[in-house]
């Protein structure tokens, strides 16, 4: 077990702590905070899997790019939330969501 | 260089927005001209396709590769973008945010075709988020209504989980392999193919609206704009299924079959569209859930092939892939008639369809067409496709299989019960009296489709020259693990 497969295990850790969060959290905001830290996840696997196979440069550069991408995702999702406060006055997803089946 | 479609579209998008903001009709002009560009530049990508096979294009280190599957899905897109744009030049006029509303949707069309025909992991991964983040702007276009807020929201969450998974997935297949590109990858049999395809599974099942991921899809149609719906539902949504075979294929099939997922997952989507649809009032919710029932159709269809090692499965899935964009995006584009006509700005119910069959006779003919259409009767389109369908079922020779196939066909029969009231509800008295007079943009769409499923279901071999390379694709990127 080198250093690379216990960062690997710690990056789906991450993981799983974005997709706990998402099942128990209810401010939306908190929300974009969980996927964040999924996406943090996502590239540190994406790192480490550079490593594993001597390429790090490539997997830092796709690295990079996730955070532009994902950033993206943030600003719509916190632009949401500040159009949804306006509207409905509570940032509580089961107030926000359509009660329709 | 990156292939000219795409380019277009995102040389010109900013370019709409921008003088979009100050005269809007250089928005819909700029728009449209995009569009036959991108017309006449995919002609020639299709024409080098007939000649040589697989037309790669390379950018530094991104390729792109044209192959009959991303031909078949970028003729359905161009086809539909083009009437959604012709429908939405009257129908979004004077909504706030309209020149965004091109620019974007210009935007989407570009970022698809990417989505479909790239050529390496990573950047089927960056198209496809540049896909969803178009998407997301669109479905909350209508920012003054908190449904439509909620529904974007709810979509965004479930997307962004999607893709963040689909990226996880890369990672593993990455560290295993060392390559990024989809001719140098063969991961060989082992739990990794698994995880790494449960991944993948999850991951594109969000974009595809497969169960058990497909709770963002009625709330999402039903509140965006009813081109958009149109759109998404004709095809972007099942262009993800094209991203998720490419995948499937180069992991090695021997630790698990993955046509026996793709079948239980589609007979599933097929139960779960029927059983909510017919508790819908709402007429867009009751589309949308037939969308989550014939997604299902066509991923049955395609596990069907790749279980059963046999051709006629993609050809039925690809062909139902095909009519089905036409069916649910005339399907869509009838009720934002309606909608247009109406201008109540309340949801849609049934009964509101009362009497358009006495005021507004080939708006009602359009709808009939789509639900008959979307039911699978003879002679129209979706009989066509449904049949292959189920003659693929039949012919693999495989008890459970046949099985399931006889239970689609009850499902088939069962949205008639969903479809029907939709139907019924079109000759009777008229309850709401209509407020604006249908315009060109509207109905030309709305006409044009209704004629191409008539000739589809009556001579369904005009669409050989797309379905059949569309197939042929998928059998050799199947065949070679098989």
């Amino acid at each position: 077990m080198t250093v690379l497969h216990i960062l690997f295990v710690c990056a789906f850790i991450l993981l799983g702590i974005g997709l706990y969060g998402l099942l128990i959290i209810r401010n939306m905001i908190k929300i974009i905070i969980t996927i964040q830290i999924m996406i943090k996840g996502a590239m540190l696997a994406l790192v480490i899997a550079g490593g594993f196979t001597g390429q790090l440069n490539l997997g830092q550069s796709l690295a990079v790019t996730v955070i532009t991408a994902d950033t993206i995702v943030a600003i719509i999702g916190l632009a949401l939330a500040i159009r949804i406060q306006e509207r409905n006055g509570t940032l509580n997803v089961d107030e926000i969501v359509n009660p329709e089946s | 260089m990156m292939p000219p479609v795409v380019l277009v579209s995102l040389v010109l998008s900013p370019a709409i927005y921008l003088t979009g903001r100050s005269h809007i009709l250089a928005a819909r002009t700029i728009s449209l001209i995009a569009l036959m560009i991108m017309w006449l530049t995919f002609g020639f990508i299709a024409r080098g396709f007939a000649i040589s096979g697989t037309q790669i294009y390379t950018q530094g280190t991104l390729v792109f590769s044209f192959d009959g599957l991303s031909l078949l899905i970028t003729t359905v897109l161009l086809i539909l973008s083009t009437l959604v744009i012709v429908f939405s030049i009257p129908d979004i006029q004077n909504k706030p945010g309209e020149d965004q509303y091109y620019a974007i949707l210009l935007l989407m069309t570009g970022a698809v075709i990417g989505f479909v025909s790239a050529g390496d992991l990573f950047n089927l991964w960056v198209w496809f988020e540049l896909t969803a983040i178009s998407s997301y702007l669109l479905v909350a276009f209508y920012r003054e209504n908190s449904d439509a807020l909620a529904a974007c929201a709810k979509y965004l969450m479930q997307t962004a989980t999607g893709s963040i998974l689909v990226l996880f997935g890369i990672a593993l297949i990455f560290a295993e392999s060392g390559y990024l590109d989809f001719s140098h990858i063969q991961i060989a049999a082992s739990p990794l193919t698994i995880v790494a395809g449960t991944f993948f599974i999850l991951g594109f099942g969000v974009k595809i609206a497969l169960a058990p991921s497909y709770t963002w899809l009625a709330d999402a149609y039903t509140e965006a704009p009813s081109g958009i719906s149109a759109l998404l539902s004709g095809i972007i949504t099942i262009s993800g299924l094209v991203a998720l075979l490419r995948i499937l294929a180069v992991l090695s099939g021997e630790m698990i079959n993955w046509g026996a997922v793709l079948i239980g997952l589609g007979t599933l989507n097929i139960i779960l569209g029927n059983m909510l649809a017919l508790r819908q009032s709402e007429v867009k919710r009751i589309f949308a859930y037939s969308s989550v029932s014939h997604i299902g159709f066509i991923v049955f269809a395609i596990g069907i092939s790749i279980y059963a090692h046999q051709g006629v499965g993609f050809q039925g899935g690809m062909l139902h892939l095909f009519i089905h964009g036409l069916m649910k995006a005339l399907a869509f584009l009838t009720i934002g008639a309606v909608i247009y006509v109406r201008n109540t700005g309340l949801p849609l119910r049934i009964n509101d369809l009362s009497g358009i069959a006495h005021r507004e006779p080939l708006l009602a003919v359009g709808i009939i067409t789509s639900c008959l259409s979307l039911a699978g009767v003879p002679p129209l389109a979706g009989f066509v496709s449904k049949l292959q369908i189920f003659y693929a079922g039949v012919t693999a020779e495989n008890l459970p299989i046949i099985i399931l196939t006889v239970f689609a066909a009850f499902n088939s029969v069962l949205s008639l019960g969903y479809y029907f009231p939709i139907i019924n509800a079109l000759f009777r008295e008229e309850s709401i009296l209509p407020q604006r007079k249908l315009t060109p943009g509207i109905y030309i769409p709305v006409y044009a489709l209704t004629v191409a499923l008539l000739l589809i279901g009556i001579q369904p071999s005009i669409l050989n020259v797309v379905i059949v390379p569309a197939a042929q694709t998928l059998s050799l990127l199947f065949g070679g693990q098989l």
